[in-house]
């Protein structure tokens, strides 16, 4: 199988603090759903930043299509086709919706193509249309969450990486944003999910990883670690969930 | 009737030349959070600049405008390359600006005035000294280009933010930094050029302050507080609030200063200082703060 993206042991943290990440590892197929799950502080977000540039990756590396990342700043790193979308969701609150997205496709070579991109993803999501003029700052977070992840679709990167969508949504929506995340992958974009959530997160995905204190603890089908009597310990508390 | 009428000429013709002096001001804040007490003395630099033009060549400060302003630009980007962006990554980031600034303030100052004296200068073209008249009403010749000049820098600005490339990049900055990042931005080219146009304005503004008032090394403190009250009136990082709170607050001072003499004028900006933190914080087009 060949990897699309491939983290090595890498070592990551903030500042001069203490390293959050202690060598995680993990391997992106291409085309797939990838949840990773683990419990609180165990470095999922931290290393979705490591990959994206936003973190400096003190030792390991992050290889794409072969090619290392080190030392490349996010805006180089998304050149090369790696989205990010934050737990804050990243708007440009006081930018209309049409802003904010004509911003997602900031970094396109050809400018030209933009207005045509935008247009195209105010069709397959009427909301944004409807709300085109409107600040994204005022809007619902179902709806600004809509917005990061269609955005993203701008610049057809090759993968997006999600850090914790779901988060403060009500549960109707929330299933909204898995459904955006199926429209997403099922136009070919491979898709990197932090999910709080662990059964929600590993039941709309392919691939499951778990990390815990800053490792890597193991991976595989979804499925697979979803029934894993490892996760019912660490994570589930123990108990069998169906 | 005519005596208001005047007094509101008069406040928005200065009126566009504090709001100038604010708008860099404002920018540098919004995008790198660097609260910059020498951008005042960035100023006096911008206004010896077209001084010693007019004095030793003859140039007319607004032909020197354009030289004071890259000048000044220049040294911008060699401030920020020296001492900002180093900082950039520092925790206190914020805090420690407005100890670097200040120190800025009062090396600007200093080599000023040892190059050029405490002497207070004034440029004086023709039109420094003559007027329009419309009925009863005098224009100053020179606050009024001062002002018409500020006002077109201002738009041209204000153009710049809103359809170039570039300045969907620094509004981005502004309101979002990781985000802009997120977006491919490169944020400290952002910072940097930011930078740059920020003092470049302090120049244009200070070869316009050149001939409008007469100026010496120290009196950038003077304006310290002025630029300040008018950021914070408008929110701060906004510029079109800084504009608005210019033309507003110099129209207030003109009145007060009709009508209880010249040397209170000032305190309206102070007082809108401290009236705006305790009523209305976050300023006129501010963000409310976040912890509120």
């Amino acid at each position: 199988m060949s990897e699309l993206l491939e983290v090595k042991d890498i070592v990551a943290g903030y500042g001069d603090g203490p390293a959050i990440l202690n060598g995680a590892s993990l391997t992106v197929q291409p085309g797939k759903v990838h949840c990773i799950i683990g419990p609180n502080g165990a470095g999922k977000s931290t290393l979705l930043k490591a990959i994206c540039g936003m973190l400096p990756v003190r030792s390991g590396n992050v290889r794409f299509k072969g090619e290392s990342l080190a030392g490349l700043r996010p805006d180089q790193i998304l050149q090369k086709g790696i989205c990010f979308v934050p737990q804050e969701r990243a708007l440009f609150p006081k930018m209309t919706v049409r802003e904010n997205l004509r911003m997602g496709g900031f970094s396109l070579k050809d400018q030209s193509d933009l207005e045509r991109r935008v247009d195209e993803i105010e069709e397959q999501f009427p909301i944004l249309k409807e709300r085109r003029d409107q600040h994204a700052g005022t809007m619902s977070g179902g709806q600004q969450q809509t917005l990061a992840m269609a955005r993203t679709m701008i610049l057809r990167p090759d993968i997006v990486m999600l850090d914790e969508p779901s988060l403060g949504l009500a549960p109707k929506i929330v299933q909204q944003v898995f459904d955006i995340m199926k429209v997403m992958a099922d136009t070919g974009i491979t898709i990197l999910i932090v999910e709080q959530n662990a059964l929600l997160g590993l039941r709309n995905a392919d691939w499951g990883l778990v990390l815990d204190l800053g490792r890597s603890l193991f991976e595989g089908p979804a499925n697979d670690v979803l029934e894993d009597d490892r996760i019912q310990e660490l994570y589930l508390g123990g108990k069998k969930v169906a | 009737m005519a005596d208001i009428i005047q007094i509101v000429v008069l406040g928005l013709a200065l009126g566009g030349v504090y709001a100038l002096m604010g708008s860099g001001l404002s920018l540098v804040f919004g995008v790198m959070r660097i609260v910059n007490l020498a951008h005042p003395s960035l100023i006096m630099g911008g206004a010896y600049v077209a001084y010693w033009g007019f004095r030793l060549y003859g140039v007319d400060p607004l032909i020197a405008l354009p030289v004071a302003a890259i000048i000044l630009a220049a040294t911008g980007v060699l401030l920020y390359k020296l001492i900002f962006e180093r900082e950039a990554k520092s925790a206190k980031y914020s805090e420690m600006t407005v100890l670097l600034t200040f120190a800025i303030a009062m090396i600007v100052e200093g080599g000023l005035a040892t190059a050029f004296t405490n002497t207070q200068r004034v440029t004086s073209p023709g039109y420094a000294t003559d007027a329009f008249f419309i009925g009863s009403v005098f224009i100053p010749k020179g606050q009024l280009y001062a002002g018409m000049v500020s006002l077109a820098l201002i738009a041209a600005l204000a153009l710049f933010l809103k359809y170039s490339r570039f300045g969907y990049a620094i509004r981005a900055t502004t309101q979002n930094r990781e985000a802009a990042e997120l977006m491919g931005v490169n944020v400290n080219m952002v910072g940097l050029v930011s930078f740059a146009i920020g003092i470049g304005l302090a120049g244009a503004a200070g070869a316009l302050v050149s001939f409008v008032f007469s100026f010496f090394p120290s009196k950038h403190w003077e304006w310290v507080a002025v630029l300040m009250s008018l950021v914070v009136l408008g929110g701060m990082g906004s510029i079109l609030g800084t504009v608005v709170a210019a033309y507003v607050l110099s129209v207030l001072a003109a009145f007060v200063g009709y009508f209880f003499g010249a040397t209170w004028s000032v305190l309206t900006f102070y007082l809108a200082l401290f009236v705006v933190l305790l009523v209305r914080p976050q300023g006129l087009f501010g963000e409310k703060p976040e912890m509120a």
